[in-house]
């Protein structure tokens, strides 16, 4: 049933011939066809300016204040591009291959060729969009190998490369704003799909300012609406991220791909306290000098600098020799599980890793000394110049680390423990990114398609903008050709007025409940549930209980949630309520989806599926496909499977030993 | 960009200010070069003989007046703009950041401008007025009658008031001048790691301490010789 | 610690707002300021009573939503931080924090310490970009840039658009948030066709937005989380300066 209408032929021509085959749609017919985009992070803004280009009428909405504060702002490393400027044999099928194994073969093969072949299209476009990417000094663009890579084809600016991406797409959506041919909302947020005749024609939205609520039509709508890591509660995601746009979409018929696949990413700053609110990101470069270890000893109290070299265990190193602290990510967060809930994790909540510079201070110092040609340099004076060329690669990272935490990254090593990072999983999506529902899209993260089971660092912010820039604008012409004799609808269509009615319906209950427990409260719990049971680590028993007490908690925010204030104005705990209510239904989700699947691959671990050294045991015979789920009704979804062919990357056990 | 569209924006106003506070300031080099004579013991001829040029030549004259002009504009234009900056902020804060994110005298410009604009209608009656429409007594140098200035300025720095208050014109015009060079400089677009040194150096020692305690060391030192 | 805070409450808009004092305690050295507004907001749902609005999103520093004026200073007391990075550290027990939405006709507050900041997208809109359809690119070894210049327009490009410069101006200038966006795009040669135009149009957009105009305090500089230099304003100035007499 599910067809992913993959192009027929070769690999390396199924993009090149869509795209000269795809229908298209007149100038003159473009200006009367509207689209709307709900989110303006790197996949929506990039898509809304590109088909603005292209003369659609767009409607852009955002939750934040202003499109540019979407978060795909706060990637920090890079972003991919089989460009081979750096002349060491880089190519298409190269990235291609890295990204299907990095996967570890649960991403279609035809998605990720073409993610590949555009990638290069992408650094062009955003240079001559004035994107200040790195450079070298003869003026060229700088390339830093990331994410255990074994070449360099990672494009960045300093540990900000999502920000420069991000504002060079607004920039672009902020001009078409102003030709007039995309119109903004900002500070509102997508309630609810509405659909006439089994296809997407609107949306349904509330002002976040006036609390009104609005309908509006389009002839088709994208959501670009970001991961749903937040169902975690704390997680790498800002604290606005959110399902809902992705939820409300996947309850109106779009199936909900791979929910359970979540990348942890290794290298976070740990929890502090119940008061965190959110985590936060160290680079994954910094794990191309740093060294990780835990003490060798149980519940070592001695501080990190008195612990000898010999007392220490440098596990990754140990037990991955080949690629040692540059395992891929999904390798490293559950190494470093492993030793904390072993009992040797550091600091005071006994859940983190230390990451330490000391060496690459001293090595970095060595060379400082080599370059200048003095010998015989006194310790301090190495530690001295190391320092400042660390300060030069990873200054801003290492501020960040001392604001946090209050101590010295240059003096004593950072403690690190994994975090939710990224969703693999979303909405399932065709080959032309559109979902089950006709003509609603999914984009970036919120679609499932590219990643398969792990994302590789600097692949994120490379899918979403070849969804946005290169792929939307050529697959939605395919399915607006055949709407061009569609009128616009007025708003006041029965449609449009059940969805509403269906919308303010959910305000008002969750607004009467007026029970005794904030928002967070039941965010926090879930968060809870999901981290020890559908986390890092799963297994069979853990999920259903988890599912039943997902359900049990869900009952109860439904009774017992208190939201304060009123609907008709600018309501924070109720925008959060909505949120979490969604994550409350996505939780049990995900748990059935990590239930079903009775393998270990990528972010999933499951333990009943290793092997006698823990490493992960993937079943290509049996799970070798994309688990779409249909909403059925509350705690009823119906597993669709599309198989997943590989006819170049032949699947093996991936080995970083 | 039309000239009009050019000089309604905030810029191209600030721009006129800068221009004329630079003119104002070179003004000042030559006014200071010739009130130095003041201080000479020569009773008055080297101070009447460049204060009797200054008013009659021609082509000095015109610039006088434009002089007036230029500080009008100067006045007008940042008033202007005061006004403007007011209005950008209707409800002020509760707390206020003192000096801790910058200097005070760079906040205080339209009051240091305002004490030199009193400063300077006081200046122009006693001795501009006094000059050009008063009654003042005469000196002739080699046969030469002109008017005797000098004898004007010596006689009204025997008040210790006058010379308050043209110490305390002084130091607004420091301050003012501290600020204001630099910051000029800054609208004119020069901000260049190379020259801002020099620059800062320029405006602080030049305008912000050599001319203005000059200029204040003149009444000082006529009061107290006549003291003495 | 305990902490005597001192925040501005409006309802919305056309309410004139005043200042609401709570005492907050069991505030610990870790917690992020933001954090310790969560607990404070907690408390005041269990207590029935409304939590203060105010905008935040990534709480790492480089999204530009949050946007609070505490103790007289933009960001609060630490030098190139914004205030989701900023941590109790910062404070003794017993202190007293008074915290105000930024202030700017240009800003209107929405709810108590929630501003509306989308005079800045128009800004960005009346020329903040480089017209470039997308497919429309060469390649992007094409063009070589000198590295101190694409290094000093990423450090224009690092601005955040928070609105720190406005706040901590004593008129409102609206002038670096302008200048980095016009220097960076001065410094790249892609966005020389433009050049003009677009200097003209930001700025005269900027005055039209009601943002007072710049005296050089340096007070922006100071309090900018990203630390744009205003080297950038001179820039704009100078952009302006050719826009106006030579074109």
């Amino acid at each position: 049933m599910l067809n992913a209408k993959i192009p027929a032929g070769p690999l390396e021509t199924k993009w090149s011939k869509y795209k000269s085959t795809v229908q298209l749609v007149n100038p003159a017919n473009k200006r009367k066809l509207e689209i709307i985009v709900v989110g303006t992070g790197l996949a929506g803004a990039s898509a809304a300016a590109s088909l603005g280009e292209l003369g659609y009428k767009v409607k852009v909405f955002c939750f934040q204040d202003s499109a540019r504060r979407a978060h795909s702002i706060a990637a920090q490393g890079g972003i991919n591009a089989a460009k081979n400027y750096q002349n060491d044999g880089d190519s298409v099928y190269r990235l291609f291959y890295d990204t299907v194994k990095g996967g570890d073969y649960r991403a279609r093969e035809g998605n990720v060729y073409r993610l590949s072949e555009v990638s290069g299209s992408i650094i062009d476009q955003c240079v001559a969009q004035g994107v200040p990417f790195a450079r070298e000094y003869g003026g060229l663009l700088s390339n830093r190998s990331f994410g255990g890579t074994q070449v360099q084809r990672t494009f960045y600016a300093a540990g900000q490369t999502g920000q420069q991406l991000l504002l060079g797409a607004y920039s672009a959506l902020e001009r078409q704003v102003a030709l007039g041919n995309v119109k903004q909302y900002t500070r509102h947020e997508m309630l609810d799909v509405v659909k006439i005749d089994g296809k997407a024609q609107g949306i349904i939205a509330r002002n976040l300012v006036s609390g009104k609520i609005e309908r509006h039509f389009g002839h088709a709508v994208l959501i670009c609406s970001g991961g749903y890591g937040n169902v975690f509660f704390l997680s790498t995601n800002a604290m606005g991220s959110n399902v809902t746009a992705a939820w409300k979409a996947h309850k109106a018929g779009a199936f909900f791909g791979n929910p359970c696949f979540t990348q942890i990413h290794p290298t976070c700053i740990p929890v502090s306290g119940d008061h965190q609110s959110k985590l936060t990101l160290m680079s994954e470069s910094l794990r191309n000098d740093g060294r990780i270890w835990v003490p060798k000893k149980k519940n070592d109290e001695r501080k990190a600098v008195d612990i000898p070299e010999e007392e220490r265990d440098y596990y990754l190193e140990r037990r991955y020799p080949a690629f040692g602290n540059l395992v891929p990510r999904d390798v490293a967060s559950r190494a470093a599980k492993e030793r904390c809930d072993a009992g040797y994790g550091v600091g005071t909540s006994k859940m983190a890793v230390y990451l330490d510079y000391a060496d690459a201070i001293i090595r970095y110092g060595k060379i400082e000394a080599g370059k200048r040609g003095e010998e015989n340099v006194a310790e301090e004076e190495i530690i001295k110049m190391g320092k400042a060329v660390v300060a030069e690669k990873y200054g801003n990272l290492f501020d960040m680390y001392a604001k946090i935490t209050g101590e010295n990254p240059y003096e004593m090593p950072m403690r690190i423990y994994p975090a939710v990072h990224y969703t693999m999983g979303g909405l399932w999506v065709d080959y032309e990114l559109m979902t089950t529902v006709e003509g609603l899209y999914a984009l970036g993260e919120a679609n499932f398609s590219d990643h398969g089971a792990n994302r590789l660092g600097a692949s994120a912010l490379m899918q979403g903008l070849a969804d946005g820039y290169f792929v939307i604008p050529y697959t939605i012409g395919n399915y607006l050709a055949k709407e061009i004799h569609t009128k616009p609808i007025p708003t006041d269509h029965p449609a449009f007025v059940e969805a509403e009615n269906k919308v303010k319906e959910t305000l008002n209950k969750l607004m009467s409940i007026q029970g005794k427990h904030s928002v967070d409260h039941f965010h926090k719990a879930l968060g809870k549930i999901m981290w020890d049971k559908c986390g890092m680590a799963r297994n069979a028993k853990g999920l259903e209980e988890a599912i039943k007490e997902i359900q049990a908690l869900r009952e109860e925010f439904w009774k017992d949630v208190r939201i304060p204030g009123i609907q008709e104005e600018m309501n924070l705990e109720l925008e959060k309520a909505g949120r979490v209510a969604d994550f409350l239904e996505l939780g049990e989700l995900m748990c059935r989806d990590a239930l079903q699947r009775n393998e270990s691959c990528g972010g999933h671990f499951r333990e009943e599926y290793q092997d006698a050294e823990g490493e992960a045991q993937r079943d290509d015979e049996n799970y070798a496909f994309v688990a779409a789920w249909e909403y059925k009704g509350q705690s009823n979804y119906e597993l669709h499977k599309e198989t997943l062919n590989f006819e170049i990357v032949k699947p093996t056990q991936r080995s970083y030993k | 960009m039309k000239w009009s569209q050019f000089f309604s924006t905030s810029i191209g106003k600030k721009l006129l200010v800068g221009a004329t506070g630079f003119f104002l300031c070179t003004f000042l080099i030559v006014h200071l070069a010739g009130n130095l004579s003041l201080m000479k013991q020569d009773g008055g001829e080297a101070f009447n003989l460049y204060a009797d040029f200054m008013g009659h030549n021609p082509l000095i004259q015109t610039l006088a007046w434009g002089l007036k002009v230029v500080i009008l504009i100067h006045a007008f234009l940042a008033i202007q703009l005061t006004i403007r900056n007011q209005a950008a902020r209707p409800v002020k804060y509760a707390v206020k950041p003192g000096n801790s994110t910058s200097s005070w005298y760079s906040r205080q410009m339209a009051v240091m401008g305002s004490i030199l604009f009193i400063f300077l209608v006081i200046h122009l009656a006693n001795f501009w007025w006094a000059m050009h429409y008063g009654d003042i007594p005469s000196s002739t140098y080699n046969g030469k009658q002109v008017g005797d200035l000098y004898t004007v300025v010596w006689t009204a720095f025997e008040n210790i008031g006058l010379v308050v208050l043209y110490i305390a014109g002084m130091i607004a015009l420091s301050f003012h001048l501290i600020h204001g060079f630099k910051s000029a400089m800054q609208t004119f677009g020069f901000n260049h790691p190379k020259y801002n040194g020099m620059i800062n150096f320029v405006g602080l020692w030049l305008f912000g301490i050599v001319i203005p305690v000059l200029f204040a060391v003149i009444p000082v030192y006529i009061y107290y010789k006549q003291i003495a | 610690m305990k902490l005597t805070l001192k925040v501005w409450r409006q309802k919305n808009k056309q309410d004139k707002g005043q200042f609401e004092t709570y005492q907050v305690s069991d505030v610990s050295k870790d917690m992020s300021f933001l954090e310790m507004f969560d607990v404070l907001n907690e408390r005041l749902i269990n207590e029935g009573k409304e939590p203060i609005a105010f905008d935040h999103d990534c709480r790492e520093g480089i999204c530009g939503m949050c946007s609070m004026y505490i103790n007289g200073r933009a960001h609060g007391p630490w030098d190139q931080t914004t205030t989701c990075q900023l941590h109790m550290r910062a404070y003794n027990d017993g202190d007293t924090i008074v915290v105000e939405p930024w202030r700017a006709s240009a800003f209107p507050v929405i709810k108590d310490l929630t501003v509306d900041r989308n005079a800045f997208d128009r800004i960005i809109q009346a020329g903040g970009y480089i017209s470039v359809n997308t497919g429309n690119a060469v390649d992007a070894n094409a063009i070589p840039i000198e590295k101190h210049d694409a290094d000093l327009a990423f450090a224009a490009a690092a601005c955040i658009g928070c609105g720190a410069c406005v706040a901590a101006c004593k008129n409102s200038s609206a002038m670096l948030f302008t200048s980095a966006k016009v220097s960076q795009l001065a410094l790249l040669p892609q966005g020389h066709p433009e050049r003009a135009t677009r200097a003209a149009d930001m700025v005269m957009q900027m005055d039209k937005e009601g943002f007072g105009s710049c005296t050089n305090t340096g007070a922006c500089e100071a309090e900018c989380p990203k630390g744009i230099s205003i080297s950038n304003i001179a820039r704009m100035n100078r952009e302006l300066f050719s826009a106006g007499f030579t074109k």
